[in-house]
């Protein structure tokens, strides 16, 4: 969730990015740490649940990257 | 010949009441039929219960919990205190997403800040798809919680289902935007709607929370120690 000021600061924010929807989630929501993260098993599109068609976690690089270029960005439109 | 009276006045004479007299003296006469007083025991000699129009209350025992309750004008009965909340349950979400969501199937836990639980039963949830813990009249509220950029808009919606979730039918929703708000990029806004379902059969009455964005890109604002997007789940009445 991003700071007060909208910056983003964790890899949360950045995976809102890569997909849209309910792919992934936690196994320890208390404790959002990458190993933590896990994908949904069902999503909800149009009214129906279906398989979720995300099957692969971004790694965890991955996301750190993303995360400074959201950093980034918003760091220069501010 | 049948003596049936003594003139006593005329003989001259007394009878003693206290030592000269002995056997019953008839009720048809005035007298008790008895030869002794006769008290009613109420703790030995009363059985059964005292009728209503009577003054009793119909009852030779109660329930535990229970109080008297009037049926009617006369008839009395033992009945449980309506009245509080026999049901109440909340659900947060404790992640975010992007874009849409209909339903919302995934990260879902039920709210326990200072050690509170539920009242009752209490819901139970998988994949988004809520089931009552008994029938009754239910208000099913959604708070939804949107971050939005300066344009966004935001729809909360609830549907229910009679045959355990095969199909649904919104029962309402509530929109909200950020229109209007100085800090566009980073703003959050809020709507709540709430539905009330006459829930006949708890066995297959299922609920569902939907959230839809116009900028596929915004995510909902969530929480793991407090509530921010949530769903409360209330039983007003029977």
């Amino acid at each position: 969730m991003p700071d007060n000021n909208g910056r983003p600061n964790h890899i949360e924010d950045a995976l809102i990015t890569l997909n849209r929807g309910q792919w992934f989630g936690w196994t320890n929501p208390k404790d959002k740490i990458y190993v933590n993260l896990k994908l949904s098993e069902k999503v909800g599109v149009s009214g129906n649940i279906v398989d979720n068609p995300i099957t692969e976690l971004p790694t965890e690089i991955e996301l750190t990257t993303k995360l400074k270029e959201l950093q980034d960005a918003w760091d220069d439109n501010s | 010949m049948t003596l049936t009276t003594i003139n006593l006045a005329a003989l001259g004479d007394t009878i003693n009441l206290s030592t000269e007299v002995t056997g019953t003296l008839p009720t048809g006469n005035g007298g008790t039929g008895s030869t002794a007083t006769t008290f009613v025991n109420a703790a030995s000699n009363v059985t059964g219960t005292l009728p209503v129009p009577n003054g009793g209350t119909g009852l030779a025992s109660g329930t535990t919990d229970q109080f008297l309750k009037f049926t009617g004008s006369t008839t009395v009965a033992s009945a449980a205190v309506e009245g509080g909340l026999s049901g109440y349950d909340r659900w947060q979400m404790n992640s975010t997403f992007s874009g849409d969501a209909e339903p919302i199937t995934a990260n879902w836990a039920r709210t326990g800040h200072g050690e509170f639980a539920k009242i009752g039963t209490g819901m139970t949830q998988s994949s988004g798809v809520f089931t009552f813990p008994n029938t009754g009249i239910w208000e099913v509220k959604f708070t939804c919680q949107f971050y939005g950029d300066t344009n966004a808009f935001g729809r909360a919606q609830i549907k229910w289902s009679t045959n355990s979730g095969g199909s649904f039918t919104s029962s309402g929703w509530g929109d909200n935007s950020s229109w209007g708000q100085p800090n566009g990029n980073n703003g959050q806004y809020q709507t709540i709607t709430s539905s009330i379902l006459n829930v006949t059969n708890a066995g297959t009455f299922r609920v569902n929370i939907n959230a839809e964005q116009s900028n596929n890109s915004n995510g909902y604002v969530y929480g793991t120690g407090a509530d921010c997007t949530f769903a409360e789940f209330t039983q007003l009445g029977t």
